[in-house]
């Protein structure tokens, strides 16, 4: 039976995206300090512009875009993640951002369709 | 991983969707069975977070949600009066997919798992 398949599976590169979330950060939020209030909006802003670059890579992955802020306080934070996916075409990156008054950590995971 | 075994099924039946509010209970009682009365360690927190996240994936995987992958998130952070928040956003197909997620809070420390299901046709 001869295969059909016209494309490669294309894998999911992690140094794009990488790029692609620190650029994302440092447009939204930069070097302004936390503020409680504005919180909301800078989660859905980062999370947005991500998911907005990558929509626009075009490759055939669903994504799952994260992003966790956290004001400077001197306590401590832990984030773990388990994936059960295929690991040949499917991965993560997470990037650890930081500024003077707060942490940043943005994950995205991609799964192959 | 599911053996790229072709099923031509786009959408999966009605009983073997990812159904968030099952999924909500079983991680809210693996959360409440080994965070009750836990303080926040720096030296042990690292190893808790990745046997719960785990656990719950060995939990979610065992109920018959065959065809779909999962990604598990687990968040401990110590309760010291901070601002903390997170979100998420998915590009994902919003008719197959779906998750579902909790918070545990004690005295000196909260959790946040999350859990992602997306169909693999």
């Amino acid at each position: 039976m001869e295969d059909y398949l016209l494309e490669e599976k294309t894998a999911f590169v992690v140094e794009e995206v990488s790029k692609i979330i620190k650029d994302s950060v440092e447009t939204v939020i930069g070097e302004v300090s936390y503020k409680h209030g504005r919180v909301n909006q800078w989660t859905t802003s980062v999370v947005e512009q991500c998911l907005i670059q990558l929509s626009k890579q075009g490759k055939p992955f669903k994504y799952i875009v994260n992003c966790i802020i956290m004001q400077k306080n001197g306590a401590g934070l832990q984030t773990a993640s388990t994936c059960f996916w295929d690991n040949a075409t499917d991965g993560s990156c997470t990037v650890r951002w930081e500024n003077e008054s707060m942490y940043v950590i943005v994950s995205v995971f991609g799964l192959a369709i | 991983m599911v053996e790229g075994s072709d099923t031509y099924f786009l959408r999966p039946n009605h009983q073997l969707k990812f159904k968030p509010a099952i999924v909500k209970g079983y991680i809210r009682e693996i959360v409440r069975e080994r965070l009750s009365g836990v303080q926040y360690d720096p030296e042990n927190v690292p190893e808790l977070t990745l046997s719960l996240a785990e656990s719950v994936k060995d939990k979610v995987k065992s109920s018959g949600f065959d065809r779909y992958k999962l990604v598990v998130q687990v968040l401990i952070g110590e309760q010291r009066g901070q601002g903390v928040k997170m979100s998420s956003r998915c590009l994902w197909d919003a008719d197959t997919d779906n998750y579902a997620e909790d918070v545990f809070m004690n005295d000196s420390l909260f959790c946040v798992v999350a859990v992602f299901g997306s169909y693999y046709y």
